[in-house]
């Protein structure tokens, strides 16, 4: 090899030359840059995750998706097979989860793998995640929504719960050994889309008892009657719900008035004894509104103390449990470089509060909205005295105290 | 053209609009000057820059053909994975044959952040000293010509010494007792048998493992003599790092602290690396609260008395994105530019912070700052 170094001439320099070409190609990338959504499609065995699966990937349609199968985000083993369908065209790739390092990482394994994998084998349009069964979609959620700031390739579009019509309200009402919540409760609490599935196997009756139930669990995810797993896509897919700028389309179709579950909606779905109380827990949604602005800090601190803190209680001294948050705030200062609407996610103890898109800002939902709409998914606990006959049921995730809470940061003496 | 770039004279702080055009054959990085002059009087000492990189380039081992590298940095074959005595207490991945820590895998997707008992705090007190100790053993040999892998025998001794299992070792397979991570490496680096060389800059990040709890802690220190811009990245990395500490006290949200350091960064030209953030640390050695360097993030947690974590900004002078070498573990800046590091495990008390791992001599400065 030439040795460039003998001589002591020294050579003359030269101007400087940008020999960053991957930076500049990055800029042009970053600004035709879509992200791939990713939809977590949970339910039980049964209710039809399969079928429904099926029907995306081999529907006719433009998109290239790829349904990453069952046990994602569970267990060690390194290969997780792959099913993409494209135009009705179905094949198989391996999802490499590389046995790195999950320390100090802000990224979860899977999340670079599917990064990875579009890399080497060409995008996706979409992205399809079936949890098991008794996944708790959950921490599923929190791994995909990740922080804008990441740049990540893909992005949490929504999740989509299936239950089956005829074993749903069996489901729901499982009782769990150890009192907690049961994972069919939770996938309905933290779903954006509800399938009811195989409809055409139950009476109208039960359909509409077990439609009952499931939206006094979640009054907000918006809710699709279906057999064989088919449906509009376009009616599940591409929600945006939790990425940067979003758009109100969730929002629209949802009752805005909180219906009080009647007595006989009150299922006895779990119990355990404390002090001389019966302890019920089932999970319920709270639709707070007020007409107050806001401003950002407020919403920051309230969303903290009830999500981070857990000190806000009830009128029995019971934390309240919150699973999932959706709201919509008109923010005090319009002027400010503060967007006027914004939307708040909130998954367990993770939220995002995301502006409103500019062409949304104007349109009739919002201008009828009122400036604070809160809807809370979390556990209510119904409570029977076990000394007398008489049963007080109590309500655990009280409006009255979700909106004092709200108030006295609002309103500081 | 101008890249904001300055002259690489010591001393000599002028814009840069020339390269040395040989460099630029050898695809070394860097070499900026701002005149014929300026360069003619380094001269003598630049051009060993030269005869380095051919050496480099002589060298066979190529674990990955084909691989494209982001910058200069090759990787050097490693020596075998040493061991320690049975009688040093050791954590769950030691004996795992795929290094997994169990205790940490099953407290993950919980953000539960625990508040330390008197007992607990005792423990990460003592052992975040006896890192402090190791670190400072390590840091005392770097200089030219000592090869990563002699760091990292050095750090096991040290280890080994005060009855401390060197955290990093089969930490999922990881196959060194600590983390050595050169130029334009982010962070761990594996101690290979590469010579450090004239310029370099190299962060050597230290746990212990002593009586249950883990202690963590990492510099950045300079390989004999470094250009400016690469003294003013670690510069103001630790400024990072010490602007972040100050804010820490009870009530603080964690999701703050990436906001400090990215406008001091971003304020020097700098930008934050986002794909690595601090961490709770006790008896397990990663472990919520997650505690990213970047602003914007949706962090879960406010700190009160008797959490225990590490904030560890890692700062490019390029673009803040990384790349991972095919060994899974090293991270490297995508354009091959230097990124700097530090890192503090600290204890949130009623009042404020205690920095467990601050150095006691010298005022708590870092080792580049005090060097002979």
């Amino acid at each position: 090899m030439e040795n460039l170094d003998d001589s002591d001439v020294i050579p003359d320099l030269v101007g400087i030359v940008d020999n960053s070409p991957s930076l500049s190609s990055l800029t042009v990338e970053n600004s035709v840059f879509q992200t791939v959504p990713v939809t977590i499609v949970t339910g039980f065995l049964g209710a039809g995750k399969t079928t429904f699966l099926n029907f995306i990937l081999t529907e006719q349609h433009e998109k290239r998706i790829a349904v990453i199968l069952n046990e994602f985000g569970e267990g060690s083993v390194l290969e997780k097979s792959l099913a993409v369908g494209t135009q009705g065209d179905l094949y198989e790739e391996w999802l490499e989860l590389r046995n790195g390092c999950l320390c100090c990482s802000v990224k979860d394994n899977g999340v670079k793998a599917i990064e990875n994998l579009m890399k080497k084998k060409g995008r996706f349009d979409y992205i399809l995640l079936e949890t098991t069964g008794l996944a708790d979609p959950g921490p599923i959620a929190s791994l995909f929504w990740l922080d804008s700031e990441l740049c990540s390739d893909i992005h949490l579009d929504g999740v989509i719960t299936l239950v089956d019509a005829k074993h749903g309200l069996r489901q729901i009402n499982d009782i769990k050994p150890d009192g907690s919540v049961n994972e069919a409760i939770r996938q309905i609490a933290l779903a954006d889309v509800i399938l009811l599935n195989k409809e055409d196997l139950v009476t109208s009756e039960d359909l509409s008892e077990l439609k009952n139930h499931i939206q006094t669990i979640n009054s907000e995810a918006a809710f699709i009657t279906t057999h064989h797993g088919r449906v509009n896509l376009d009616e599940v897919l591409d929600l945006g719900l939790y990425y940067q700028t979003t758009n109100l389309r969730s929002f629209k179709n949802t009752p805005t008035k909180f219906s009080n579950p009647s007595k006989s909606h009150i299922d006895l779905v779990s119990y355990g004894k404390q002090d001389k109380y019966l302890l019920i827990y089932s999970v319920r949604s709270v639709t707070l509104e007020l007409n107050e602005r806001l401003t950002p800090e407020v919403v920051d601190a309230y969303l903290q103390r009830l999500l981070w803190e857990k000190d806000v209680v009830n009128s029995l001294g019971l934390t309240l449990e919150i699973f999932r948050i959706k709201g919509i705030v008109r923010y005090s200062q319009p002027e400010t470089d503060h967007p006027s609407f914004v939307i708040i996610q909130a998954v367990y103890d993770t939220y995002d509060i995301l502006p409103v898109k500019g062409e949304s800002r104007n349109s009739d939902d919002l201008r009828s909205q009122p400036d604070v709409r809160f809807v809370f998914i979390g556990i209510i606990s119904l409570f029977e005295k076990t000394s007398s006959s008489a049963v007080l049921y109590r309500r655990n995730l009280e409006l009255g105290i979700l909106k004092n809470a709200l108030l006295q940061l609002l309103h500081p003496e | 053209m101008s890249t904001g770039a300055l002259c690489e004279t010591p001393g000599c702080d002028q814009e840069a609009r020339l390269q040395c055009p040989t460099c630029l054959k050898l695809d070394i990085k860097g070499s900026f000057f701002c005149t014929q002059e300026c360069f003619k009087k380094v001269w003598n000492v630049h051009k060993s820059v030269h005869k380095k990189e051919t050496v480099t380039e002589s060298v066979a081992y190529n674990p990955w053909p084909g691989f494209p590298f982001t910058g200069s940095l090759r990787p050097y074959p490693q020596t075998p994975k040493r061991t320690i005595p049975s009688h040093i207490g050791r954590p769950d991945y030691a004996d795992h044959p795929e290094g997994h820590p169990l205790g940490e895998q099953s407290a993950r997707g919980s953000s539960y952040i625990k508040a330390l008992s008197d007992e607990e705090k005792e423990g990460m007190k003592v052992v975040s000293k006896l890192g402090r100790e190791i670190l400072e053993e390590a840091a005392n040999a770097v200089a030219v010509g000592v090869t990563t892998d002699e760091i990292d025998r050095i750090v096991h001794e040290a280890c080994v010494e005060r009855e401390c299992y060197p955290s990093p070792l089969n930490y999922y397979e990881f196959p060194k007792s600590c983390c050595t991570s050169i130029n334009e490496v982010i962070c761990h680096g594996i101690p290979d048998m590469r010579p450090m060389q004239n310029g370099d800059i190299c962060n050597i990040d230290v746990t212990a493992y002593h009586r249950g709890f883990h202690g963590d802690l990492n510099e950045t220190l300079f390989v004999g003599q470094v250009s400016e811009s690469a003294k003013k990245l670690v510069q103001v990395t630790w400024e990072c790092l010490e602007k972040a500490i100050e804010i820490v006290k009870p009530g603080v949200k964690y999701r703050d602290v990436g906001a400090t350091i990215q406008k001091h960064a971003q304020s020097n030209g700098f930008s934050v690396v986002r794909s690595y953030c601090g961490h709770g640390i006790h008896q397990l050695f990663h472990t919520a609260p997650n505690i990213p360097h970047y602003a914007k993030n949706k962090a879960v947690g406010i700190m009160k008395a008797g959490h225990c974590f590490t904030i560890e900004p890692m700062i490019s002078e390029g673009v803040w994105k990384d790349e991972q070498w095919p060994d899974n573990w090293t991270a490297v800046t995508q354009d091959g530019k230097l990124s700097a590091q530090f890192e503090h495990t600290m204890l949130v008390t009623e009042t404020g912070v205690d920095v467990l791992t601050r150095r006691l001599e010298k005022d708590g400065l870092p080792y580049f700052m005090t060097a002979r």
